[in-house]
């Protein structure tokens, strides 16, 4: 076909350039969390909160409480509520600063501003958890052994990481656009999480409990939160363009 | 009666439609190559959905826009790379500095030799010295030279301006008309305004709008600016927006 190979040089810049773009924005997020520490800052110290609050409520457990059976599930609990907080900045500055229409201007493929901020919002989430995890075990693991593998807790919240950043984002930009932002973010989140939520609680508590089969448990949650980052992923890949147009 | 293809911007019977409400309903007009068109209106007429409209920002309910032959839906990422919005918001990141937001959007446009346009084009807004500064610090009308800096990186063949002069002091209005004047030959504009001596002074067409239609289409050429601006009044003072 005479026209295939200009229609593969015309694809190869416009690669290129979607390339150039998605750099473009994740470093100009990263530069701007960096100069202003706006979502840091307001995740960290609602991370701290949510942990202080948890101290308090286990200290009226006594002793004799094994704070491993749920210590998944208050871990998740903390990163799901202060990721939601983040992730509702993360639009939301653009909005309000008008620039959403600047960028929205550009001759820029709107799965790559999707796929910018999901990747800005995921290294945010990181390193929120990489404070978080040591502070948590520090405060109510340090006096019980794991029962599992260490490696799992990291690989467990890393994989679910993605899917709060990727489904976040999302949900932030539907969100960013309607009256009751952080309201609407909020109910639309946590029930669309809720598998992924299952799955990761599952193999993070499997590399804290331990016990019997447990690496085939992690392994088959892990599978179910990785089918979830996956599907989300696409889906969200397929529907940013009207999401952000609306 | 333009040729198509020395057409810039058109539209036939673009309406858009938010819920009950038509705010842009069956609009019609051709402005050339190279032309300058001042839409004028009273608040809540359609100029800004019209603007919206034809900068891809926001899809008609029904009928066409067209922008250099490319339609604002079907080709909408082509046509951006051709198109510049100069806003009376700025569209700029005010915890970015004045270089690094114009380095941004070169990125976003593919625009080459970034660091060249980049110093080119502060220099001619005469923002050269606060280029390290941050975008927050600005004053109104710096904020202005910016925005026209920024629309103008990627070379656009049209530039839209969504009342440009708003809150702008007179020196800052002389800043703008004179970087106008510089890139008029070049461009076609298409001007959003309320104020009806600068959108007359400039335009080569103009455009009254009125509850979402064309109440007057015309080249200036056939425009006299008292009946003109007798009929913008009755317009307005009618309340017909």
């Amino acid at each position: 076909m005479p026209s295939a190979p200009a229609t593969a040089a015309k694809a190869r810049p416009a690669r290129k350039l979607s390339w150039r773009q998605f750099r473009a924005i994740l470093r100009k997020d990263i530069v701007m969390e960096l100069r202003t520490f706006e979502m840091l800052t307001s995740m960290g110290l609602y991370t701290l909160l949510t942990l202080a609050i948890y101290a308090i409520a286990l200290s009226a457990s006594g002793n004799g409480f094994d704070v491993r059976l749920i210590a998944a599930g208050l871990l998740w609990l903390a990163f799901i509520f202060t990721s939601m907080l983040g992730l509702n900045r993360s639009l939301v500055h653009e909005k309000d600063q008008g620039c959403l229409e600047a960028l929205l201007l550009s001759p820029v493929d709107r799965p790559v501003i999707f796929f910018a901020k999901a990747v800005g919002n995921l290294i945010f989430l990181l390193i929120v958890q990489v404070f978080t995890v040591p502070l948590f075990f520090l405060m109510f693991l340090s006096s019980h052994a794991i029962g599992g593998q260490f490696w799992m807790i990291p690989l467990s919240l890393l994989v679910g990481a993605v899917g709060v950043a990727g489904v976040g984002t999302l949900l932030a930009t539907i969100s960013v656009n309607t009256r009751g932002r952080d309201f609407i973010l909020a109910v639309l989140f946590v029930p669309l999480m809720y598998p992924l939520l299952l799955a990761a609680v599952g193999a993070t508590s499997a590399g804290v409990l331990g016990g019997q089969s447990y690496v085939a448990d992690f392994w088959r949650d892990m599978a179910l939160a990785g089918g979830y980052d996956v599907i989300m992923l696409l889906a969200a890949y397929g529907l940013y363009e009207f999401v952000i147009g609306a | 009666m333009t040729d198509a293809t020395d057409t810039a911007v058109s539209a036939e019977g673009l309406t858009r439609v938010f819920g009950v409400r038509k705010a842009l309903d069956c609009v019609d007009f051709a402005l050339p190559v190279g032309g300058f068109l001042s839409i004028f209106g009273p608040n809540g007429a359609g100029k800004t959905t019209l603007l919206r409209a034809l900068t891809t920002l926001q899809a008609p309910s029904s009928g066409t826009a067209r922008v250099l032959g490319l339609d604002v839906v079907r080709d909408a990422v082509e046509l951006r790379s051709h198109i510049g919005l100069i806003s009376h918001n700025p569209l700029l990141y005010p915890d970015l500095s004045a270089e690094e937001n114009l380095v941004f959007f070169s990125d976003m446009y593919g625009v080459e030799d970034v660091s060249g346009r980049v110093r080119d084009l502060l220099d001619a807004v005469e923002l050269s010295h606060r280029r390290f500064d941050l975008v927050r610090t600005f004053s109104r009308g710096m904020l202005q030279r910016l925005s026209i800096a920024r629309a103008l990186l990627h070379r656009p063949e049209v530039l839209f301006l969504d009342e440009p002069y708003s809150g702008l002091d007179p020196h800052a209005m002389d800043i703008l008309d004179s970087l106008i004047a510089q890139i008029r030959h070049e461009h076609t504009f298409v001007m959003v305004s309320h104020d009806l001596a600068k959108g007359l002074e400039l335009c080569t067409h103009a455009l009254i709008l009125a509850k979402g239609k064309v109440a007057r289409y015309d080249e200036k050429a056939y425009i006299d600016d008292t009946t003109f601006a007798a009929e913008y009044r009755s317009v307005v003072g009618l309340g017909v927006a």
